[in-house]
Protein backbone atom coordinates (compact mmCIF):
# COMPACT_ATOMS: atom_id res chain seq x y z
CA UNK A 1 0.00 0.00 0.00
CA UNK A 2 2.47 2.13 0.89
CA UNK A 3 4.39 1.43 -2.32
CA UNK A 4 1.25 2.57 -4.58
CA UNK A 5 1.07 5.72 -2.21
CA UNK A 6 4.45 6.35 -3.25
CA UNK A 7 4.04 5.80 -6.87
CA UNK A 8 0.63 8.09 -7.16
CA UNK A 9 2.49 10.82 -5.55
CA UNK A 10 5.17 10.63 -7.83
CA UNK A 11 3.30 10.41 -11.19
CA UNK A 12 0.87 13.37 -9.46
CA UNK A 13 4.31 15.35 -9.02
CA UNK A 14 5.35 14.64 -12.78
CA UNK A 15 1.97 15.85 -14.23
CA UNK A 16 1.83 18.57 -12.47
CA UNK A 17 5.31 19.53 -13.39
CA UNK A 18 4.58 19.22 -16.94
CA UNK A 19 1.19 20.92 -16.78
CA UNK A 20 3.30 23.96 -15.07
CA UNK A 21 6.20 23.94 -17.95
CA UNK A 22 3.87 23.83 -20.66
CA UNK A 23 3.54 27.18 -21.37
CA UNK A 24 7.63 27.69 -21.50
CA UNK A 25 7.56 24.50 -24.01
CA UNK A 26 4.87 26.16 -26.42
CA UNK A 27 6.71 29.22 -26.47
CA UNK A 28 9.56 27.29 -28.18
CA UNK A 29 7.46 25.78 -30.46
CA UNK A 30 5.73 28.45 -31.70
CA UNK A 31 5.19 31.52 -34.06
CA UNK A 32 5.50 34.74 -32.20
CA UNK A 33 3.87 37.79 -33.14
CA UNK A 34 6.10 40.71 -33.38
CA UNK A 35 5.12 43.86 -31.52
CA UNK A 36 5.93 47.08 -32.82
CA UNK A 37 7.68 47.81 -35.82
CA UNK A 38 9.83 44.50 -37.70
CA UNK A 39 13.45 45.69 -37.15
CA UNK A 40 15.56 43.92 -40.40
CA UNK A 41 18.21 41.13 -38.85
CA UNK A 42 21.49 41.78 -40.99
CA UNK A 43 22.47 45.26 -41.42
CA UNK A 44 23.86 45.85 -45.07
CA UNK A 45 26.03 48.45 -43.68
CA UNK A 46 28.84 46.03 -42.39
CA UNK A 47 29.03 43.93 -45.73
CA UNK A 48 29.72 47.06 -48.34
CA UNK A 49 32.08 48.07 -45.58
CA UNK A 50 33.83 44.60 -45.75
CA UNK A 51 33.59 44.68 -49.72
CA UNK A 52 34.93 48.01 -50.04
CA UNK A 53 37.71 47.65 -47.25
CA UNK A 54 38.96 44.53 -48.61
CA UNK A 55 39.37 46.13 -52.66
CA UNK A 56 41.71 48.45 -51.04
CA UNK A 57 43.30 47.08 -48.96
CA UNK A 58 44.07 44.38 -51.16
CA UNK A 59 45.11 46.79 -53.73
CA UNK A 60 47.29 48.47 -51.35
CA UNK A 61 49.10 45.41 -50.69
CA UNK A 62 49.76 44.87 -54.21
CA UNK A 63 51.24 48.02 -54.51
CA UNK A 64 53.37 47.79 -51.22
CA UNK A 65 54.90 44.26 -52.45
CA UNK A 66 55.61 45.18 -56.08
CA UNK A 67 57.30 48.43 -55.08
CA UNK A 68 59.12 46.46 -52.56
CA UNK A 69 59.73 44.05 -55.59
CA UNK A 70 61.06 46.96 -57.89
CA UNK A 71 63.66 48.69 -55.05
CA UNK A 72 65.34 44.85 -54.74
CA UNK A 73 65.72 44.73 -58.53
CA UNK A 74 66.89 48.02 -58.70
CA UNK A 75 69.28 47.57 -56.27
CA UNK A 76 70.38 44.25 -57.20
CA UNK A 77 70.69 45.96 -60.75
CA UNK A 78 73.04 48.49 -59.44
CA UNK A 79 75.06 46.95 -57.46
CA UNK A 80 75.90 44.20 -60.39
CA UNK A 81 76.30 46.95 -62.77
CA UNK A 82 79.06 48.01 -60.64
CA UNK A 83 80.69 44.54 -60.05
CA UNK A 84 80.93 44.14 -64.01
CA UNK A 85 82.61 47.61 -64.61
CA UNK A 86 84.87 47.10 -61.79
CA UNK A 87 85.99 43.95 -63.05
CA UNK A 88 86.10 45.44 -66.57
CA UNK A 89 88.69 48.38 -65.04
CA UNK A 90 90.72 45.94 -63.39
CA UNK A 91 91.14 44.73 -66.89
CA UNK A 92 88.97 41.70 -67.30
CA UNK A 93 86.92 41.47 -70.49
CA UNK A 94 84.54 44.00 -71.17
CA UNK A 95 80.69 42.35 -71.72
CA UNK B 1 62.62 51.23 -64.62
CA UNK B 2 62.14 55.44 -64.97
CA UNK B 3 59.21 54.65 -66.15
CA UNK B 4 57.91 51.91 -63.58
CA UNK B 5 58.70 55.24 -61.07
CA UNK B 6 55.83 56.89 -63.18
CA UNK B 7 53.72 54.08 -62.90
CA UNK B 8 53.40 54.46 -59.25
CA UNK B 9 53.00 58.10 -58.98
CA UNK B 10 50.24 57.23 -61.68
CA UNK B 11 48.87 54.28 -59.58
CA UNK B 12 48.92 56.03 -56.31
CA UNK B 13 46.92 59.09 -57.89
CA UNK B 14 44.31 57.12 -59.89
CA UNK B 15 43.84 55.61 -56.26
CA UNK B 16 43.77 58.32 -54.62
CA UNK B 17 41.50 60.40 -56.79
CA UNK B 18 39.23 57.00 -57.50
CA UNK B 19 38.99 56.64 -53.48
CA UNK B 20 37.46 59.84 -52.89
CA UNK B 21 35.28 60.66 -56.11
CA UNK B 22 34.14 57.12 -56.75
CA UNK B 23 32.54 56.27 -53.33
CA UNK B 24 30.21 59.44 -53.65
CA UNK B 25 28.66 58.58 -57.33
CA UNK B 26 27.79 55.24 -55.50
CA UNK B 27 26.65 56.55 -52.24
CA UNK B 28 25.01 59.09 -54.54
CA UNK B 29 23.35 56.57 -56.97
CA UNK B 30 19.80 55.71 -55.89
CA UNK B 31 19.34 52.77 -53.35
CA UNK B 32 17.69 49.17 -55.54
CA UNK B 33 14.25 48.78 -53.88
CA UNK B 34 14.60 44.82 -53.61
CA UNK B 35 18.10 44.35 -51.98
CA UNK B 36 18.92 47.99 -50.76
CA UNK B 37 21.74 49.34 -49.57
CA UNK B 38 23.92 46.32 -50.11
CA UNK B 39 23.20 46.68 -53.97
CA UNK B 40 26.32 49.03 -53.76
CA UNK B 41 28.77 46.06 -53.56
CA UNK B 42 27.64 45.82 -57.85
CA UNK B 43 29.88 48.91 -58.52
CA UNK B 44 33.08 47.06 -57.11
CA UNK B 45 32.20 43.38 -57.76
CA UNK B 46 31.39 43.71 -61.37
CA UNK B 47 34.34 45.77 -62.32
CA UNK B 48 36.66 43.59 -60.42
CA UNK B 49 34.94 40.30 -62.22
CA UNK B 50 34.83 41.99 -65.72
CA UNK B 51 39.60 42.95 -64.75
CA UNK B 52 39.25 39.06 -63.89
CA UNK B 53 38.50 38.00 -67.42
CA UNK B 54 40.39 40.63 -68.96
CA UNK B 55 43.87 39.27 -67.02
CA UNK B 56 43.13 35.68 -67.79
CA UNK B 57 42.83 37.12 -72.03
CA UNK B 58 46.00 38.84 -71.16
CA UNK B 59 47.66 36.00 -69.65
CA UNK B 60 46.71 33.54 -72.37
CA UNK B 61 47.59 35.40 -75.49
CA UNK B 62 51.14 35.63 -73.70
CA UNK B 63 51.23 32.16 -73.01
CA UNK B 64 50.46 31.85 -76.60
CA UNK B 65 53.25 33.81 -77.91
CA UNK B 66 55.25 31.88 -75.82
CA UNK B 67 54.24 28.35 -76.41
CA UNK B 68 54.14 28.55 -79.94
CA UNK B 69 56.69 31.38 -80.94
CA UNK B 70 59.18 31.09 -78.11
CA UNK B 71 58.38 34.68 -77.64
CA UNK B 72 60.41 35.70 -74.34
CA UNK B 73 58.61 39.05 -73.77
CA UNK B 74 54.93 37.05 -74.14
CA UNK B 75 55.46 35.07 -71.58
CA UNK B 76 56.56 38.18 -69.22
CA UNK B 77 53.16 39.73 -70.24
CA UNK B 78 51.40 36.34 -69.25
CA UNK B 79 53.29 36.62 -65.65
CA UNK B 80 51.93 39.68 -65.11
CA UNK B 81 48.82 39.55 -66.46
CA UNK B 82 48.34 35.99 -64.50
CA UNK B 83 49.09 37.55 -61.16
CA UNK B 84 47.10 40.63 -61.63
CA UNK B 85 44.30 37.68 -62.73
CA UNK B 86 44.64 36.27 -59.28
CA UNK B 87 44.09 39.54 -57.13
CA UNK B 88 41.08 40.72 -58.98
CA UNK B 89 39.76 37.31 -58.70
CA UNK B 90 40.37 37.16 -55.26
CA UNK B 91 38.66 40.54 -54.84
CA UNK B 92 35.21 39.67 -57.06
CA UNK B 93 35.10 36.26 -55.09
CA UNK B 94 35.24 37.74 -51.61
CA UNK B 95 32.92 40.67 -52.40
CA UNK B 96 30.99 38.36 -54.18
CA UNK B 97 29.74 36.21 -50.85
CA UNK B 98 29.58 39.23 -48.89
CA UNK B 99 26.86 40.49 -50.99
CA UNK B 100 25.17 37.09 -51.31
CA UNK B 101 25.09 37.01 -47.30
CA UNK B 102 22.67 40.07 -47.35
CA UNK B 103 20.91 39.14 -50.44
CA UNK B 104 20.16 35.47 -50.53
CA UNK B 105 21.23 34.76 -46.61
CA UNK B 106 23.59 32.40 -47.62
CA UNK B 107 27.70 32.94 -47.99
CA UNK B 108 27.94 30.29 -50.61
CA UNK B 109 25.97 28.25 -53.22
CA UNK B 110 27.33 25.62 -55.24
CA UNK B 111 25.39 27.14 -58.48
CA UNK B 112 27.19 27.20 -62.04
CA UNK B 113 28.22 31.13 -61.92
CA UNK B 114 29.86 30.87 -58.25
CA UNK B 115 31.61 27.62 -58.99
CA UNK B 116 33.29 28.25 -62.25
CA UNK B 117 34.46 31.76 -61.04
CA UNK B 118 35.83 29.65 -58.51
CA UNK B 119 37.46 27.41 -60.62
CA UNK B 120 38.52 29.83 -62.83
CA UNK B 121 40.60 31.54 -59.75
CA UNK B 122 41.67 27.92 -59.06
CA UNK B 123 43.58 27.66 -62.52
CA UNK B 124 44.97 30.94 -61.97
CA UNK B 125 46.34 30.31 -58.56
CA UNK B 126 47.33 26.81 -59.86
CA UNK B 127 49.23 28.94 -62.99
CA UNK B 128 51.65 31.42 -60.36
CA UNK B 129 52.28 28.26 -58.47
CA UNK B 130 53.86 25.96 -61.38
CA UNK B 131 55.47 29.05 -62.43
CA UNK B 132 56.82 29.42 -58.92
CA UNK B 133 57.47 25.99 -58.18
CA UNK B 134 57.36 23.85 -61.63
CA UNK B 135 61.17 23.80 -62.17
CA UNK B 136 62.57 23.62 -65.52
CA UNK B 137 59.46 23.54 -67.37
CA UNK B 138 57.28 25.22 -65.38
CA UNK B 139 56.79 28.01 -67.43
CA UNK B 140 55.54 25.66 -70.65
CA UNK B 141 53.15 24.17 -67.71
CA UNK B 142 52.01 26.99 -66.51
CA UNK B 143 50.87 28.57 -69.84
CA UNK B 144 49.02 25.43 -71.20
CA UNK B 145 46.75 26.12 -67.62
CA UNK B 146 46.64 29.40 -68.78
CA UNK B 147 45.12 28.27 -72.16
CA UNK B 148 42.75 26.00 -69.99
CA UNK B 149 41.74 29.45 -67.96
CA UNK B 150 41.01 31.45 -71.05
CA UNK B 151 38.45 28.87 -72.04
CA UNK B 152 36.79 28.71 -68.97
CA UNK B 153 35.87 32.71 -69.08
CA UNK B 154 32.78 32.39 -71.49
CA UNK B 155 31.88 29.35 -69.94
CA UNK B 156 31.81 31.66 -66.59
CA UNK B 157 30.14 34.16 -68.05
CA UNK B 158 27.47 32.49 -70.01
CA UNK B 159 26.71 30.29 -67.00
CA UNK B 160 24.29 32.53 -65.63
CA UNK B 161 22.05 32.29 -69.07
CA UNK B 162 22.44 28.85 -70.00
CA UNK B 163 21.73 27.36 -66.55
CA UNK B 164 19.04 28.46 -63.62
CA UNK B 165 21.15 29.92 -60.51
CA UNK B 166 20.69 32.21 -58.20
CA UNK B 167 22.82 34.83 -59.40
CA UNK B 168 21.57 37.98 -61.57
CA UNK B 169 21.93 37.26 -65.27
CA UNK B 170 24.23 39.28 -68.08
CA UNK B 171 21.05 41.36 -68.88
CA UNK B 172 21.74 43.68 -65.29
CA UNK B 173 24.44 46.11 -67.12
CA UNK B 174 22.58 46.88 -70.13
CA UNK B 175 19.29 47.50 -67.99
CA UNK B 176 21.08 49.51 -65.14
CA UNK B 177 18.68 52.43 -64.26
CA UNK B 178 20.13 55.49 -66.00
CA UNK B 179 20.80 57.26 -62.76
CA UNK B 180 22.91 54.20 -61.60
CA UNK B 181 25.02 54.17 -65.11
CA UNK B 182 27.33 56.98 -64.08
CA UNK B 183 28.26 55.49 -60.56
CA UNK B 184 28.87 52.33 -62.50
CA UNK B 185 30.71 53.51 -65.08
CA UNK B 186 32.91 55.77 -63.55
CA UNK B 187 33.67 52.32 -61.04
CA UNK B 188 34.47 51.04 -63.96
CA UNK B 189 36.57 53.16 -65.51
CA UNK B 190 38.92 53.38 -62.28
CA UNK B 191 39.39 49.88 -61.96
CA UNK B 192 40.56 49.51 -65.80
CA UNK B 193 43.19 52.15 -64.95
CA UNK B 194 44.11 50.43 -61.79
CA UNK B 195 44.52 47.58 -63.60
CA UNK B 196 46.11 49.04 -66.43
CA UNK B 197 48.88 51.24 -64.26
CA UNK B 198 49.60 47.86 -62.09
CA UNK B 199 50.35 45.74 -65.26
CA UNK B 200 52.62 48.09 -66.99
CA UNK B 201 54.65 48.53 -63.56
CA UNK B 202 54.28 44.73 -62.85
CA UNK B 203 55.59 44.17 -66.55
CA UNK B 204 58.22 46.74 -66.16
CA UNK B 205 59.43 44.52 -62.90
CA UNK B 206 59.46 41.67 -64.82
CA UNK B 207 61.73 43.15 -67.74
CA UNK B 208 64.14 43.91 -64.86
CA UNK B 209 64.10 40.99 -63.53
CA UNK B 210 65.08 39.63 -66.82
CA UNK B 211 67.65 42.15 -67.26
CA UNK B 212 69.11 41.28 -64.40
CA UNK B 213 69.49 37.21 -64.93
CA UNK B 214 70.94 38.06 -68.51
CA UNK B 215 73.46 40.70 -66.03
CA UNK B 216 74.05 37.99 -63.71
CA UNK B 217 75.20 35.53 -66.68
CA UNK B 218 77.48 37.79 -68.61
CA UNK B 219 78.91 38.54 -64.43
CA UNK B 220 79.29 34.82 -63.85
CA UNK B 221 81.55 34.04 -67.76
CA UNK B 222 83.81 37.41 -66.82
CA UNK B 223 84.49 35.44 -63.46
CA UNK B 224 85.31 32.15 -65.57
CA UNK B 225 87.30 34.05 -68.04
CA UNK B 226 88.94 36.90 -66.01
Amino acid sequence: MKKTNRWGRGWLLSVGGLAWLAPALAIGQEFQKVSGPLREELPATPFVAAAYGFIWIALLAYVVWLARGVGRVRKDLAELRGRISEQADRGGPRP
Amino acid sequence: MRSVGIGFVAAATAAAVGFLIVPALILGAPLEPVMGFVQKIFYFHVPCATVLFLSTFVCAGGSIAYLFKGSEAGDRVAASAGELAVLFGLCTLVTGPLWGRKAWGVWWQWDARLTSALLLELIMIAYLLARRYGGPAGRKLSAALALFAAIDVPLVYKSVDIWRTVHPQTTVVPSLDPRMRPAFWSAFVLILLVWAVLFMVRLGLEGARAELASLRLEAEDMLETG
